[in-house]
C-alpha cells in the first residue's frame, strides 16, 4: 500500500475522483426520482396550465400540449426510466450470470448449448428485434424491462463463463472438491464470491444500455402510455411539433440532457467500480 | 480454416432459421386472433362468414405444420407477404427503401471510421496528456447521447432556427430536380442524418483504435523503430498506425452488417425513407407483416455483413488462419 496511485484511489469510497463524481451525479438523479411526490411542483397527469405555455415562475419548464407541467413530468419520468434500467439490468445480469456460471462450471454439452445460444443472440439485429417483440408483447414497464433483459444477457454470460473457467481449476477449488464438497457448496463458497464483482460491473453497463434502449423504444411510441418516461416525453414533444417552435428549448432539451447525465453518471461509476475490483489497473 | 467457415455458416443458418420461425410463431402464439395480426385490425368488424373466408384465404384454418411449410415455401420464392397498410407486396416496398438506408448508413460508417481512427491514434500517441483526456471525455459523452435526441436538437438548431438545411426527407419531392441539382438536393438532405449517425457511432471506433494503438506503441518493434533513429512521425504513421488498424477493421466489418439495422430511430426523426423508418411506420399502423418483413431483411443483411467480415478477416490478418 505504498503505491501512491493506490492510496489516491482510496479516497471517496475508493471510487477515485471520476467514480465519485459519477456517484454524486447519479445519486442526485436517483434521489430526485425517489422524492418525486415531494419535489415535483404538480401532479404530471393533471392539467395545471394552458397548453404550450412558455417557462414561467409557475411552470419552470413550461407546459405540454395538454397543459401538464413539463418539469413534473420529467421528475416522475425519472422513476420510470430508472426503474426500467435497473429492472432490465437485473434480469439481464441474473440470466447472464446464472447461465455463465452453469456454462463455465459444468462445461460439455450444456456449455456448448448456452454459448451457441449466446452467439445467436449476439448476431441478431438488436433494435429491430426489440421493436418487433415490443409491438407484439405490448407496452408496459415490466414487459419492456423483461424484453430488454432477455436480449442483453449474452455478453455478461460470456464474461462470467470465462471467469468461472479460470476459477474452477484453482488449487483451493480442487482441494475443496477432493475433501468431498458438493457442486452446490463449491459454487456457493468458491465460485460465486469471485463472480459477484464482475456481475456488478456488468450490471452497471447493462443499466445504462437499458436506459438508452428504453428511451429509443418509448420515442418510437412503444413505451408504456400510462407511465411516461423521459423517452415518452420526447415522443410527445416530437409528435406535437415542439421542434418547429421555440418550445424545443424547454420541452426537448431537458429530457435528453437528463438521459445523457444519467448514462454518463453510470459510466463514471462504472470506471470507479472497475478500479476497485481490478486493482491491477490502479498501478497504471 | 474450412472448419472455421463451416462453423460460422452453421451459426448463421441457425440464426436465419430462428428468425424465420420467430416471425412465423409470433402472430400465431400471441393472445388475440392471429387474423388481426396477419390481415389488419379491421377484422374485428367482419361477420363470422367473412372471417372464415379470410381465415381460409390466409391459410389459418390448416394445421400448424402445414402453415409453416407453406410459409417457408413463400419465403423461398421471395414472397414476404402483403402489407395491409400499404396494399402492396412487402418485398416491393423494401426494395424501394433499402438504397436510401445504405446511402445514409454507408456514408456515416465511412465518416465515423475515419474520424475514430484519426482521433484514436492521436489520443493514444498523446497518452496521458490533456489532449488524450479531453478526447476521451468527448467520445464518452457522445456514446452516452440518445441518438434520436441528438437528431432532434440538430434539426431544431440547424434546420428550424438557422434555416440552413431541410428538416425532413431524402429529397425535395416537388421541385422536379434533375441531374446535378437533384444530387445536390439529396446531399443537403443527408447532412444532418449522416452527422447524427456518425457522432453516435464514432466512439466505438475511437475506443478500439486508442486501445489497439496503446498496445502497439508499447511493443518491441516500435521500440526498435525508435531505436534505429526514425522520426517520431515515421514511427507513428508508418509503423504503429498500420498495425493498430486491424481491430478497427473488425469493428468496421461488423458495423457493415448492422448498417441496415442501425438507423431506425435516426431515420424516424428525419422522416428519411429508409428501412428503419419503414419499421416505425409499420409499428404505428400495427402492420405486423410489414414489421416482420423488415426484420427479416435486416437480419439477412446483418448475416451477410458478418459473413463478409469472416471471409475478409483472414485476408487482412493471415495469422488467424494458422491458429486454426
Amino acid at each position: 500500500m505504498t503505491d501512491p496511485a493506490a492510496a489516491k484511489a482510496r479516497y471517496g469510497l475508493g471510487l477515485g475522483v471520476v467514480g465519485t463524481s459519477g456517484l454524486v451525479l447519479l445519486s442526485a438523479i436517483v434521489l430526485t426520482a425517489l422524492l418525486a411526490p415531494v419535489v415535483a411542483p404538480y401532479d404530471p397527469r393533471e392539467t395545471t396550465g394552458r397548453p404550450f405555455e412558455a417557462p414561467s415562475g409557475a411552470h419552470l419548464l413550461g407546459t405540454n400540449d395538454i397543459g401538464q407541467d413539463i418539469l413534473s413530468e420529467l421528475i416522475w419520468g425519472a422513476r420510470v426510466s430508472l426503474a426500467i434500467g435497473a429492472l432490465a439490468a437485473t434480469v439481464g445480469v441474473s440470466l447472464g450470470t446464472g447461465l455463465g456460471v452453469v456454462s463455465g462450471y459444468f462445461g460439455r454439452r450444456i456449455d456448448a448449448l448456452i454459448m451457441r445460444t449466446a452467439d445467436v443472440v449476439l448476431v441478431v439485429p438488436f433494435l429491430p428485434l426489440m421493436i418487433v417483440l415490443a409491438a407484439y408483447v405490448g407496452p408496459s414497464v415490466v414487459s419492456l424491462a423483461i424484453v430488454i433483459g432477455a436480449l442483453v444477457w449474452a455478453r455478461p454470460a460470456r464474461v462470467v463463463r470465462s471467469l468461472v473457467l479460470s476459477q474452477r481449476n484453482l488449487d483451493f477449488v480442487t482441494a475443496a472438491r477432493s475433501l468431498g464438497a458438493r457442486d452446490t457448496r463449491i459454487l456457493r463458497l468458491c465460485i460465486f464470491p469471485a463472480v459477484v464483482s464482475l456481475a456488478l460491473a456488468e450490471f452497471v453497463q447493462l443499466a445504462s444500455r437499458a436506459i438508452l434502449l428504453e428511451a429509443a423504444l418509448a420515442f418510437l411510441g412503444l413505451g408504456d402510455p400510462v407511465q411516461k418516461s423521459w423517452g415518452s416525453v420526447l415522443f410527445y414533444a416530437q409528435a406535437r411539433g415542439a421542434l418547429m417552435s421555440a418550445a424545443w428549448v424547454w420541452w426537448v432539451l431537458p429530457p435528453g440532457l437528463l438521459i445523457t447525465a444519467t448514462v454518463v453518471g453510470i459510466a463514471l461509476v462504472g470506471f470507479g467500480v472497475e478500479r476497485v475490483f481490478t486493482p491491477r489497473l490502479r498501478a497504471r | 480454416m474450412t472448419r472455421f467457415i463451416g462453423g460460422k455458416l452453421a451459426q448463421y443458418g441457425l440464426v436465419l432459421f430462428l428468425t424465420v420461425t420467430l416471425n412465423f410463431l409470433l402472430p400465431r402464439a400471441m393472445p388475440g386472433s392471429p387474423l388481426s395480426f396477419l390481415a389488419g385490425e379491421e377484422v374485428g368488424t367482419l361477420t363470422t362468414q367473412e372471417r372464415e373466408r379470410l381465415l381460409r384465404e390466409v391459410g389459418l384454418d390448416r394445421p400448424l405444420h402445414e402453415q409453416y411449410v407453406s410459409y417457408l415455401g413463400d419465403l423461398a420464392r421471395g414472397d414476404l407477404g402483403y402489407s395491409y397498410q400499404r396494399q402492396r407486396p412487402i418485398g416491393e416496398v423494401l426494395v424501394e427503401r433499402i438504397p436510401w438506408t445504405l446511402l445514409l448508413t454507408g456514408l456515416a460508417l465511412l465518416l465515423s471510421t475515419g474520424l475514430g481512427l484519426v482521433f484514436g491514434a492521436i489520443a493514444a500517441w498523446r497518452r496521458g496528456t490533456r489532449t488524450d483526456f479531453a478526447s476521451l471525455a468527448v467520445f464518452i459523452f457522445l456514446e452516452s447521447l440518445p441518438g434520436f435526441w441528438l437528431a432532434m436538437i440538430l434539426i431544431a438548431v440547424f434546420a428550424v432556427e438557422l434555416r440552413l438545411l431541410p428538416t425532413f426527407g431524402a429529397r425535395d419531392l416537388y421541385a422536379g430536380l434533375t441531374g446535378i441539382a437533384y444530387w445536390l438536393d439529396v446531399a443537403r438532405h443527408l447532412v444532418l442524418p449522416v452527422t447524427t449517425l456518425t457522432l453516435i457511432t464514432v466512439s466505438a471506433t475511437f475506443l478500439t483504435m486508442r486501445a489497439s494503438m496503446l498496445a502497439i506503441l508499447g511493443s518491441e518493434f516500435v521500440m526498435v523503430a525508435r531505436g534505429k533513429g526514425l522520426s517520431e512521425r515515421a514511427v507513428v504513421f508508418r509503423h504503429a498506425v498500420p498495425n493498430a488498424i486491424l481491430p478497427v477493421a473488425t469493428v468496421f466489418l461488423l458495423n457493415l452488417g448492422q448498417a441496415v439495422a442501425g438507423a431506425t430511430v435516426i431515420e424516424t426523426v428525419f422522416s428519411y425513407p429508409g428501412v428503419g423508418r419503414l419499421m416505425y411506420e409499420a409499428v404505428l399502423a400495427r402492420d405486423y407483416p410489414m414489421l416482420q418483413g423488415g426484420f427479416l431483411v435486416i437480419t439477412v443483411s446483418v448475416l451477410i455483413g458478418n459473413m463478409i467480415a469472416d471471409l475478409a478477416y483472414p485476408i487482412l490478418d493471415p495469422r488467424v488462419v494458422r491458429r486454426d
